[in-house]
């Protein structure tokens, strides 16, 4: 029992000590390839594949968020007579949590899992050892315009998350339950400032990158056969998932502190 | 061969004391048990042996695609098994290496195959006729001119292993390293890969290293034959030298006849009426 707890640590350390030199090399191959000619048409696929192809899906995700939360909270502050103040709590939870968060979930879904299928693939079939063999590192060829697509491209997903979040929160909030629509919008207004917006987005950057590089790795690191790539499918997706979970956490505690220290005044408010 | 005392410069390629250990849950398993070879330039080595006897992990430490875990690899008198990834770009140029199942990139057709590493090793493609006419030549050369736009997915077995090899000359390399290419072929398209093997040699001029366990392939391309088992070269000579072979094993292989110890436990493995069950057997 004991030898197999120590076995368990030990492999989870050596596998995050693997990841972490992996990550190391996929950001700094990443960065190289954005100054590379070379890499612009790679990366500008994975830009269509990665995101363009992910906008539907992420505005869905947005859209029902907002309803959701109008439909759920507002027989809460019916109750005290403060329904016109469902805006501002619709609007900054999407912002700043559900919109990022969901919207990155759906993409370690949607772009994650695809990401790992399809390195993965490659690998069992030996075409990432081709690549190595033709004199080409296949980090800076498969990994890092997968990187950059997401890191890029995540922060606008998110945005377009929020817009239509906030535009099903309206939707449901005003034209189904009646609130008046000035008193929604004002208060929406008064609670909501560009500080929340931006860390949603910022977020995005995070969310991305660390779901196309363990993606990647996972794709990277594949077993053999079917059940191989099955298998690094779901660890990348569950990965992927706590990763933003965890990041999600940290950063809120980062942003708060660096609010804090900007605006004391208005924290203290 | 194992016991001579090899130099850098002895061939192309030198490897020295190679071992390879893998650590899995069961313990280290050793793959390669201290190999030493010179393969030389302009000449067609073959490496046969049975399966998992580790011939396709060293023909990948040639190339580095694999570390040893002891042991030195040359290229030409230069050591190359301890350079960075990135240092061994420039030493790849010089093989082609044809996978097993081909390693074709099946998000592309044939022609971008074919020109992957020369767009990977040229700033900028300014001439497409030029490439055009390279694919053509390349394509001819494994009798595939006309396949250009075709994906991988609808070539068979055999036109996947010609593409390859097409891919692995696009950059004329001085080596081409060959994994089981007659592999999964029925025997009349082996024989148009044996030919192309020695085309290749002859035309190209190039140094071959092919592994496989297809004798009638052997005897007619090799210009020597090295034969391992439990990761030691057991035999290391011509074909006729392999042919008349003292070594058990040996003569096991080529003939394709199973051992008596084998032998033995297939009989204690289990009678028809112990370990083949009919559907009727479960019925109540």
């Amino acid at each position: 029992m004991l030898e197999e707890i120590g076995e368990r640590t030990i492999e989870s350390i050596t596998t995050l000590g693997k990841f972490g030199r992996f990550a190391k090399d996929a950001a700094i191959t990443s960065l190289f390839s954005l100054f590379s000619g070379r890499s612009f048409t790679l990366t500008i696929n994975q830009m269509n594949l990665i995101g363009v192809k992910s906008v539907p899906v992420v505005m869905v995700t947005g859209a029902f968020v907002g309803m959701v939360l109008a439909i759920q909270a507002y027989d809460q502050l019916a109750g005290m007579g403060i329904e016109e103040h469902l805006g501002v709590l619709i609007n900054i939870s999407v912002v700043k949590e559900l919109g990022p968060v969901l919207a990155a979930v759906m993409l370690a879904g949607r772009v994650g899992g695809a990401l790992t299928a399809e390195l993965g693939t490659m690998n069992v079939t030996e075409q990432i050892s081709a690549v190595r063999s033709m004199g080409t590192d296949p980090v800076k060829y498969l990994v890092a315009p997968r990187v950059l697509a997401c890191l890029l491209l995540t922060p606008i997903l998110i945005i377009y998350a929020d817009l239509m979040g906030v535009i099903g929160g309206y939707f449901i909030s005003v034209m189904q339950l009646g609130i008046n629509a000035r008193a929604y919008w004002d208060f929406s207004a008064s609670g909501v400032a560009l500080w929340d917006v931006a860390v949603g987005v910022i977020k995005g950057f995070f969310f991305g990158g660390a779901i196309a590089s363990i993606s990647c790795y996972k794709g990277f690191t594949c077993k053999e056969g079917a059940h191989g790539v099955g298998q690094a499918c779901t660890e990348a997706f569950v990965s992927s998932f706590i990763a933003i979970l965890a990041l999600d956490f940290t950063l809120a505690i980062v942003s708060k502190a660096i609010y804090n220290s900007i605006w004391p005044i208005t924290s203290i408010l | 061969m194992t016991s001579k005392i090899l130099n850098a410069d002895d061939g192309i390629i030198v490897v020295k004391n190679l071992t390879k250990q893998f650590v899995n849950h069961t313990g280290t398993i050793t793959v390669l048990d201290n190999i030493s070879i010179a393969i030389e330039k302009g000449k067609t080595t073959v490496i046969i042996g049975p399966s998992g006897c580790g011939k396709t992990v060293f023909i990948k430490h040639l190339i580095v695609l694999e570390r040893p875990t002891e042991g030195e690899i040359y290229l030409k008198g230069g050591r190359i098994d301890h350079l960075s990834e990135s240092q061994l770009e420039k030493v790849r140029m010089q093989f082609g290496f044809c996978f097993q199942m081909g390693a074709l990139f099946d998000s592309m057709t044939v022609f971008e195959n074919i020109i992957f590493p020369l767009h990977q090793h040229q700033k900028k493609i300014r001439d497409w006729k030029a490439v055009d006419q390279l694919v053509k030549d390349k394509l001819s050369m494994v009798g595939l001119d006309g396949y250009q736009n075709y994906l991988p997915a609808s070539l068979s077995g055999g036109q996947k292993k010609r593409v390859a090899l097409a891919r692995a000359i696009a950059l004329n390399p001085e080596v081409i390293l060959y994994d089981e290419p007659t592999t999964g072929l029925d025997p009349i398209r082996s024989d148009i890969i044996n030919e192309l093997i020695i085309k290749m040699k002859n035309e190209l001029n190039v140094t071959s290293v092919v592994v496989t366990h297809d004798m009638n392939s052997a005897y007619k391309i090799a210009d020597r034959i090295v034969m391992f088992h439990e990761g030691r070269i057991i035999a290391d000579g011509d074909a006729e030298y392999i042919r008349k072979h003292p070594h058990e094993v040996v003569q096991q292989f080529i003939h394709g006849r199973v051992s008596e110890n084998d032998l033995a436990a297939l009989k204690l493995g289990g009678t028809k009426f112990k370990a083949q069950y009919l559907p009727e057997d479960f019925k109540s």
